[in-house]
């Protein structure tokens, strides 16, 4: 029974699509940029999605308001689940959507037993570590989203609602523009010593997805061997917590954030902080996905969520709670086009064994060169 | 008995199920059969013998330090002329109230090296260059920690000092002794069994503490052990390695037990209440009284008050950095509790957290008392097996005895309820219910019950008119101890708790994982301003004593 699973599953994996959309006519960012409509290159495929969810929206609907519920279990902050469950239930009356927020070793944790035991008491799985690690372990449910053709980072099996967009951060009061790094790499510079933060690589962090990242954009193993032996040269402490180490660039420990999330970066600057980003770094992208549990209770309302979620109208909510979006045709202050300068090819995190793996990725990739 | 058995079956379920997931290789959703592969690469780790030594220096270190402090401040309140008595007995109880992760957040700010507070300001009012203080370095973890230990032992050992034959000393004063020597060589020794109780829970709350090492420890590179239980529940979602990781620190607590009961083997001898009667003598210190007073006082506001005052102007700037800081209050802004206040589970977290730590609190302490009876009291066969069964879930870092309390609730009607909630709760504090209850126990002579039994009395009798009524002071403590600490977990709770029935603590956890320290620190002062009042109106307005 696991063998035509397994098969299934790596079938589904490797006909991931990657769709980058890129020669987009980029705005400069601006403090207040609001949602615009989308591009006229992109119209087409717009206007497509935007059937195509009517559709599926009509279709699920009456289902799902028999189904009359939707759990989701999220490491999203509650602020933000609020805020975009408020909204689905406004959009679809009849359907009552609950959350429980936890990290993503909690979520994993509690879905994978609730799996074992055969409990039926999740719907969505809405993180960005968490679904991919569920699906290696048969949690997931395959749905293909109808409005594929409009997103960023694609994969038929877990729909991308969001993007985790990591930026290299600095204290602004801490470092002068001119002696701040010009790349990733550039943070491994010797100078650096002693300013930069540093997420734990060899944790399943936005650092350890950054050199998935890097490393399968580079293929140039003496590259990766150098960065990642920079790193380590740095001696620097490593951190575990992304959040807590944020914070001690901005209070004045640290200068350089290795690395930052783009809408941290947004919300601290919101508030008048003294931290930016170097906007010439490309940005690390990392999917953010609404993965269907195996045994999802209310399956329609899960697979409505999702597409809700990406449709234009999702996206909004999901953009005014401050997360970044997943569409190529949407635009934000933190959507790439308008957080970077034109033509910043993003660097994905696509590597099929980290998204399901970490350990495995991280002790074949990493280990051998920072403990070595 | 039966009541005894209760409670060590709702201990040992989850830590069974806990310690057969150490015997599977499986990950997570995957079954598979019986082996020790977990073991072979627990014990094949190189790393394991340095991080056991970071363990138990940090550990050792913050049990010594919190449980010897707390015991020179149950000291001074219970057995000194101290001035200001009623504020005195006051100032050591309210450091509790501070949720711990709050006081990481306050002492990091305080403490840290480039960017902390204290070592500005050396440095702008006193012209001090250099880094004197370092909240990420082992003597930081030790006294932060060490300061968290204080109130467990305060709450353990005041009402021994408050409960002792007076004709002990009386001995000794005969016998020509000082009032210095007869502290040190007749009052502290006879402390010594709820000296140690309290010591071998901090040592064992240590061993197993997380936040502590990694927000202070892994940015100085002090790693710890537990740091691997988690690593192999967050990197590998593998949670047969993290319980067979767990099995080392179980295998710890074992020992650590071990030493302790063979210490308090002769437990008569330390029995301070006997049926002579008693009544509590308090020593004239002299003009050593100020010192005391100035000891306590220094204690509130290390304690709390510097940590508070910290968290509440953090609370109310835009961002926190040393000139930001120092510009308050010309810069006060209230958006982090308008923030809090409109979270969506702020208010029912709230009340769902009074009303399971009330219940908690109770039922533990009855039931560690039960059980402590058992033990000491009855001539009960195997009843010192509960002294093992009712530590043991000490010995567990809090995510795994939570994953296993998630499978043996799994399928029936309490998943997903406040009642798997509560007693998750009831299995992770019921150890120090337990051990305070019979470091009390200790404390009374058989006699008491002797004389009882002679009259033909049943042990229900002996439990409610003797034992009971005796042990009211550790009672009140440990009640109120209990309370507060269920009322500010996160840890065993996060995983307990499921859409609809949210717990206070882990909603306001939830701003300080994402990185919001303002908003954290403001939730944090509303929690610990609702405490304070319930202690204050507990204390004065219904007089209700947590040590009497």
């Amino acid at each position: 029974m696991k063998k035509p699973i397994r098969m299934v599953r790596a079938s589904l994996i490797l006909a991931t699509i990657l769709v980058w959309q890129g020669g987009q006519a980029a705005e400069k960012p601006t403090k207040d940029a609001a949602p615009k409509a989308a591009p006229k290159a992109a119209s087409n495929a717009t206007a497509n999605a935007a059937k195509a969810f009517d559709a599926v929206s009509k279709e699920l609907y009456p289902k799902a308001k028999q189904e009359g519920n939707l759990i989701i279990y999220s490491v999203w902050d509650v602020e933000h689940l609020r805020g975009v469950t408020d909204a689905f239930m406004k959009r679809y009356p009849g359907i009552k959507a609950t959350y429980w927020q936890g990290r993503n070793p909690e979520i994993v944790t509690r879905v994978l037993t609730e799996l074992q035991g055969a409990q039926s008491s999740v719907d969505v799985i809405l993180s960005d570590n968490a679904p991919p690690v569920i699906r290696a372990a048969g949690g997931i449910m395959p749905y293909d989203t109808v409005q594929r053709d409009v997103l960023v980072l694609h994969d038929p099996t877990l729909p991308t609602v969001s993007l985790q967009i990591q930026a290299l951060s600095y204290n602004t009061k801490k470092i002068k523009p001119a002696d701040l790094p010009k790349s990733w790499e550039d943070v491994a510079n010797p100078k650096f010593k002693g300013q930069v933060a540093l997420d734990d690589p060899m944790r399943a962090g936005p650092l350890s997805s950054m050199l998935a990242g890097l490393s399968e954009q580079w293929k140039d193993e003496a590259r990766f061997n150098n960065f990642v032996k920079g790193l380590k040269a740095l001696n620097v402490p490593v951190h575990k917590s992304t959040s807590a180490m944020f914070r001690l660039v901005i209070s004045g420990e640290y200068a350089i954030c290795m690395p930052a999330l783009l809408h941290d970066v947004f919300e601290e600057k919101g508030k008048g902080t003294p931290v930016d980003y170097i906007k010439t770094v490309p940005p690390v992208v990392f999917p953010r996905q609404a993965g269907i549990y195996a045994k999802a209770p209310h399956p329609n309302a899960a697979k409505l969520f999702a597409e809700w979620a990406i449709s234009t109208e999702g996206q909004q909510v999901i953009d005014s709670v401050g997360r970044e979006s997943s569409r190529n045709d949407f635009k934000s202050k933190t959507s790439i086009e308008s957080a970077f300068p034109k033509g910043t090819k993003p660097v994905p995190v696509t590597d099929k064994l980290f998204l399901e793996d970490p350990k495995k990725w991280l002790d074949t990739n990493v280990k051998p060169i920072w403990e070595g | 008995m039966i009541a005894s058995v209760i409670a060590g079956a709702a201990i040992i379920t989850p830590i069974i199920i806990v310690l057969l997931k150490s015997l599977t290789t499986g990950k997570l959703g995957a079954s598979v059969g019986l082996t020790v592969a977990n073991y072979l690469r627990v014990f094949g780790d190189r790393d394991i013998l340095p991080l056991l030594n970071n363990s138990i220096l940090y550990a050792a270190g913050s049990a010594v330090l919190g449980t010897g402090l707390g015991g020179v401040l149950a000291w001074i309140v219970a057995r000194t002329n101290t001035p200001g008595k009623a504020l005195v007995e006051l100032m050591p109880l309210y450091p509790i109230l501070m949720p711990p992760i709050m006081k990481n957040i306050a002492w990091i700010l305080l403490l840290a090296p480039k960017s902390g507070i204290l070592n500005n300001m050396l440095r702008d009012f006193f012209g001090v260059e250099g880094q004197i203080f370092n909240a990420f370095s082992m003597a930081g973890m030790v006294w932060v920690f060490g300061l968290a230990c204080v109130p467990l032992g305060y709450l353990f050992l005041l009402p021994v000092f408050l409960s002792f034959d007076p004709s002990l000393e009386e001995s000794a004063y005969i016998a020509g002794s000082r009032p210095v020597h007869t502290t040190f060589r007749i009052t502290f020794p006879l402390a010594v069994p709820a000296f140690l109780s309290a010591l071998v829970l901090n040592f064992l709350r240590g061993l197993r503490s997380f936040e502590t090492p990694v927000l202070q420890g892994t940015p100085g590179n002090i790693n710890v052990f537990v740091s691997r239980v988690y690593d192999s529940m967050a990197l590998e979602f593998n949670t047969g390695l993290a319980t067979a990781y767990s099995v080392v620190l179980v295998v710890m607590s074992v020992i650590t037990l071990f030493f302790y009961i063979r210490a308090t083997r002769f437990s008569e001898r330390y029995a301070t209440i006997t049926g002579k009667g008693y009544k509590v003598k308090v020593l004239d210190i002299g003009p050593w009284k100020y010192v005391t007073f100035l000891a306590v006082f220094v204690y509130f506001l290390v304690g709390i008050a510097i940590p508070f005052v910290v968290l509440i102007v953090v609370s109310m700037i835009p961002y926190f950095d040393y000139e930001t800081f120092m510009t308050f209050p010309s810069n006060m802004v209230l958006y982090n509790y308008y923030k809090v206040m409109k979270h969506p589970s702020f208010i029912t977290g709230l009340y769902n957290s009074l009303v399971l730590s009330i219940v908690i609190a109770l039922s533990t302490v009855l039931a560690g008392i039960v059980m402590a009876f058992t033990i000491y009291r009855t001539k009960t066969y195997g009843a010192k097996v509960f002294e093992f069964i009712g530590t043991l879930p000490l010995a567990f870092p809090p995510l795994v005895l939570s994953v296993g309390l998630v499978i043996v609730f799994l399928g029936t009607p309490l998943y997903n309820s406040l009642w798997a909630l509560g007693i998750g709760l009831f299995v992770a504090y019921f150890p120090y219910a337990f051990r305070n209850a019979s470091g009390s126990i200790v404390n009374i002579h058989k006699e008491l019950d002797e004389a009882a039994w002679v009259h033909g009395a049943k042990w229900r009798h002996v439990f409610f008119k003797i034992t009971l009524p005796i042990l009211k002071p550790s009672v009140g403590g440990a009640l109120f101890y209990i309370f507060i600490e269920a009322i500010r977990n996160v840890d065993v709770a996060v995983l307990l708790t499921s859409p609809g029935h949210e717990y206070g603590p882990v909603t306001l956890f939830e701003y300080f994982r994402v990185g919001q320290w303002a908003e954290a620190a403001a939730g944090g002062v509303i929690y610990l301003l609702i405490l304070i009042v319930a202690v204050s109106i507990a204390k004065f307005a219904f007089n209700l004593k947590f040590s009497l």
